[in-house]
């Protein structure tokens, strides 16, 4: 009896699994990844062919559907550079340097695979469409098309494991179709208050061959930052919100 | 000649063995992320040494050569090698912040061993909320969106335009900055005041001494365009104002200007006789400039640099006529003065970097050419539309081994006699920069 019971509630959960739509999907990729409002920690590790490693820790805020910031806190020549997205425009601050400059979502901050637009990240959801979905037993298939231009890629193609509404591998392409990167989640972790979600995320890339980035990361936790902070005037002060 | 081949031999060899060097974090066998590496220490400390052998391959016929060596035999090319210790040093508790960046030099030239240590920022910071940060000491403002110049930099020491991205010593000031963020077209309004004085042993070389200055710069992020109004007033130095703005044209294409009026600017001119005048005007100064990511990653930077404070062909001509004539009668009679004249001019408005009025700066840089991770190539120009001649410097920088950065970068300097980079002490220049973090 309980085994029937348990196949009929595997069923309704299945029916009602496949009765998203692939918005919702993505929506839900979203926030099964992070809060809309969060502090986290990240580690960057680019490692080139020959095994050789370089390192960099970041902290990173966000708020909404359009801020982002982020400072590097190691290694010591990266550290207090600090990173802004508002909506379409990112900005970078070097302290030696002074002044925030404008940078560009293809642009790289440190070298390597990661990119500007990887490292300041909205949600999936607020700079693509779901222009196709595919569905298997055990993942969705999403293939997803740029809002605007402004985006680094403008088609992702997303697996999602339909258990945990959770991406696995993301195929980042560009208008023609080329391959440019691709990400690989791994590790899921509890990060505490409800998420748990991928911890590394591993990427390789045609354009860069034998070289791969790992971005890890720590501490994911819900908070709430003034609209203040998201501005060119307090870049240089965004280590104080540790 | 032979010392800049086996310079430029050394460097490249050093850059080449960077490159191939496996960096010492060792190979990656597997990875974690230690807590450790997230805590956060009220103190701070850090900063870089740096030593920078350059060789000059002089110009005896140039009017900045004259002027420095007059009296005296040099070796060509003539070696320098300068030794920097920069010294980084924070404390935050709550809603307070004390900074300081010292920065050490010493340079073996051939005046001998010179030394200099000065803070470069010293202050102390309250952040009572996001949207308030006041700030009391060394500081610097750093205004403006050009990259080469900045025009509207009222409270900074001017850039060297060869060198746009070292950082500059402060002024002593007070100010504060208040944030305030918006939903719609308008996004952001700031509001940055500043109070400098010149009096009491403090800015004496800022200008006119026994006076208080006040700056302010206030920033909108409007329809997605940073803009700046800016200004200063105090009769240290004539008032000014400004703006300047920056704006992504698209993903990959940003464009940028500043515009300063000046009010009653006093510029010091010498005719080729010698006789020194000063002229009173109201001058205009502007720069527009663009920045360029192209699919292959290389990077153009292209501003157009309009300095009204700068000197014209003609103006420019009777001072290197006048240290030429001045050399000579120094080589005739031994009489020294017309030519220490004229090296005091120079160590005027005469000697700045980019001393006339109308310039170009192209920088274009290629990251990772070849796949070669953290390895940049550049080439810049700054060609003076006045008089035609410009410099040329072509560099290599790699950052790949942790903390370490490696630049080699060469300079040509090319024009006619009379003209500004023709009458420069040297014709070409090369430097490498060994700089390390910690």
């Amino acid at each position: 009896m309980l085994k029937m019971l348990s196949i009929l509630i595997s069923l309704v959960c299945a029916a009602g699994a496949s009765a998203l739509d692939g918005a919702e999907i993505l929506e839900k990729v979203d926030r099964n990844l992070a809060p809309p409002s969060y502090e986290l920690y990240r580690k960057l590790i680019n490692i080139e062919p020959n095994g050789a490693k370089k390192e960099y820790v970041l902290y990173t805020v966000k708020k909404g559907k359009d801020r982002v910031a982020g400072v590097f806190l190691s290694p010591a020549s990266d550290k207090g550079r600090s990173t802004l997205r508002l909506g379409e425009n990112m900005w970078l601050y070097i302290p030696n340097v002074g002044k925030p400059v404008r940078i560009t979502s293809l642009q790289s901050v440190v070298g390597g695979v990661f990119n500007n637009s990887d490292l300041l990240q909205l949600d999936y959801s607020d700079e693509y469409d779901v222009v196709g979905l595919e569905e298997s037993d055990t993942e969705y298939i999403l293939d997803l098309k740029a809002k605007t231009r402004s985006v680094a890629y403008d088609r992702l193609k997303m697996w999602v494991d339909r258990e945990k509404i959770m991406p696995t591998r993301i195929e980042c392409k560009t208008e023609a179709e080329m391959l440019i990167k691709t990400l690989y989640f791994k590790e899921i972790q509890d990060f505490g208050g409800g998420f748990v979600r991928p911890a590394v995320i591993e990427t390789d890339s045609p354009l860069y061959k034998g070289y791969k980035s790992i971005l890890m990361f720590a501490k994911l936790k819900v908070r709430d930052f003034p609209d203040e902070v998201f501005t060119l005037t307090y870049m240089p002060n965004i280590e104080s919100l540790r | 000649m032979r010392s800049l081949r086996v310079f430029c031999s050394i460097g490249v060899r050093l850059l080449f063995a960077a490159l191939m060097t496996t960096p010492a974090s060792g190979a990656a066998d597997g990875y974690a992320f230690d807590p450790s590496e997230t805590e956060k220490k009220i103190y701070s400390f850090g900063g870089y040494a740096e030593v920078k052998p350059i060789l000059f391959d002089l110009d005896r016929g140039a009017a900045l050569y004259k002027t420095r060596f007059f009296d005296r035999g040099v070796g060509d090319p003539l070696r320098q090698v300068d030794f920097t210790l920069q010294l980084d040093g924070g404390i935050e508790w709550n809603i307070f912040k004390a900074f300081a960046r010292i920065n050490n030099s010493l340079s073996r030239t051939c005046d001998g061993w010179l030394d200099d240590s000065k803070p470069y920022e010293l202050f102390v910071a309250a952040k009572p909320t996001p949207s308030l940060t006041a700030s009391a000491g060394k500081l610097t403002a750093k205004w403006g969106k050009g990259y080469a110049w900045n025009p509207v930099a009222f409270v900074d020491r001017p850039k060297d335009s060869d060198d746009p991205t070292l950082n500059l010593e402060g002024f002593y000031m007070a100010g504060f900055d208040y944030i305030k963020s918006f939903e719609g077209p308008l996004k952001t309004v700031s509001f940055s005041p500043l109070l400098l004085p010149v009096d009491y042993g403090l800015n004496n070389d800022f200008g006119e001494s026994g006076h208080t200055n006040f700056a302010a710069k206030v920033y909108f992020l409007l329809w997605d365009t940073d803009i700046d109004f800016l200004f200063l007033t105090g009769n240290s130095r004539p008032d000014r104002f400004g703006f300047d703005f920056s704006r992504n044209i698209t993903t990959n294409l940003e464009i940028h200007g500043e515009s300063a009026w000046i009010k009653d600017f006093r510029l010091k001119k010498v005719d080729a006789a010698g006789v020194v005048s000063e002229s009173e005007f109201d001058a205009w100064s502007g720069l527009l400039g663009l920045r360029y990511l192209s699919r292959i990653d290389t990077t153009y930077i292209l501003e157009y640099y309009h300095n009204g404070t700068g000197y014209s062909e003609r103006e420019a001509k009777d001072y290197y006529t006048f240290v030429d004539r001045a050399y000579d009668v120094y080589l005739d009679t031994g009489n020294a003065g017309p030519i220490r004249k004229a090296a005091n001019l120079t160590r005027g408005a005469y000697g700045r970097s980019n001393p006339m009025r109308d310039y170009l700066y192209l920088r274009v840089s290629q990251k990772e050419p070849f796949d070669i991770l953290y390895f940049t190539p550049a080439v810049t120009t700054i060609f003076n539309l006045n008089d035609r001649s410009f410099s040329l410097s072509p560099e290599l920088l790699y950052t790949g081994i942790t903390n370490l950065e490696l630049r080699l970068k060469g300079t040509l300097l090319v024009g006619d006699n009379a003209s500004e980079f023709g009458e420069k002490q040297s014709d070409a220049r090369l430097e490498l920069r060994v700089r390390y973090y910690f």
